[in-house]
């Protein structure tokens, strides 16, 4: 997996933030549209997308987009 | 004193969670037991904790109806009916597809309504008969994520309320419970997508905490037993005071 498709498809997760702010090592829980509903969002785009299972504790041990992609590609 | 002594109660989802814990309470009432889950070793756990004899297993994925021809031909009369198959899917509607909706209700909705249809036209059902349908307090609220469990739930309590009105000829009655978050394999399905520190967050908008098994079974017992004869098409909210809030 690429790092730029991922940070392509968490930008589409989102419907008011700038995707020039979605970068690899954006602190994504900072995002002012950050909440419950886009981590769930953000779930179910791992699961469509590359078939991984995230959980709430793999989200919450990660503080940049890098970690969440790192998480990914290694459960892939 | 709530009595279930010699009535024939068929349960579904009895391989865990609340389940499990509604086939124990009425085992230890007196009731003759019929519990249906799609795997066999935990249903044979939760046979070995019911109290007294005559119990029967069924082993049966009640996802597809087709599987149903066997459970009715083997089946006596029941007293009452818990319809408590269910899972749990959390998703934005922005990912639902039709095969996600339709996985959820398969379960949730339609093996449920399909069984008690199936009860009813072959006659398995007593005169006097309860059947309850395990519903959430989700089916009242808006919770993020939980659109297709909450509508399968809305939906199966608004049947409930139906078949209450078709079958009161017959002495038949119908109701549902929707209880608040309770602890079981199925909630712990949450820790899945939400961080152990949400949870507990979340557990403090409940007043009394989050509920156990034996709280809905208790509920369950009531509405399975005699005491509850002039209770039917109710919908019944047990949440340890969380819509207090």
């Amino acid at each position: 997996m690429e790092i730029n498709t991922f940070l392509q498809n968490f930008a589409d997760i989102l419907d008011d933030t700038d995707a020039a702010l979605i970068k690899q090592e954006t602190v994504f829980r900072d995002l002012e549209e950050w909440d419950s509903l886009t981590a769930l969002s953000l779930i179910a785009m791992a699961d469509e997308e590359y078939s991984v299972k995230l959980t709430g504790d793999d989200i919450k041990s990660s503080t940049s987009l890098n970690d969440i992609f790192e998480i990914i590609k290694n459960k892939g | 004193m709530i009595t279930l002594k010699d009535k024939n109660i068929l349960v579904t989802g009895a391989s865990s969670g609340i389940g499990r814990q509604i086939a124990i309470t009425a085992s230890e009432l007196g009731a003759k037991l019929t519990i249906i889950g799609r795997n066999i070793e935990k249903l044979d756990e939760t046979l070995a904790l019911l109290s007294g004899d005559g119990h029967k297993i069924q082993v049966v994925d009640l996802s597809d109806s087709a599987n149903f021809t066997a459970l009715i031909s083997e089946s006596l009369p029941y007293d009452g009916v818990v319809f408590n198959a269910g899972v749990v899917e959390y998703l934005p509607v922005k990912f639902l597809n039709e095969s996600k909706i339709n996985s959820v209700f398969a379960t949730n909705f339609d093996s449920n309504v399909v069984l008690s249809q199936k009860l009813i036209k072959s006659k398995l059902l007593k005169k006097g008969g309860s059947l309850v349908f395990v519903s959430s307090i989700s089916s009242k609220l808006g919770v993020p994520g939980t659109a297709m469990y909450t509508a399968s739930k809305a939906a199966l309590s608004a049947f409930s309320k139906v078949l209450a009105s078709e079958l009161a000829s017959q002495g038949i009655r119908s109701n549902s419970v929707s209880p608040g978050i309770i602890k079981t394999a199925m909630t712990d399905k949450a820790s899945d997508v939400v961080s152990d520190e949400e949870l507990k967050k979340a557990e403090s908008e409940y007043p009394l905490g989050y509920g156990e098994p034996s709280d809905v079974a208790g509920l369950i017992m009531y509405l399975l037993s005699d005491i509850s004869k002039w209770m039917t098409g109710s919908d019944l909210i047990i949440d340890g005071g969380f819509t207090l809030k």
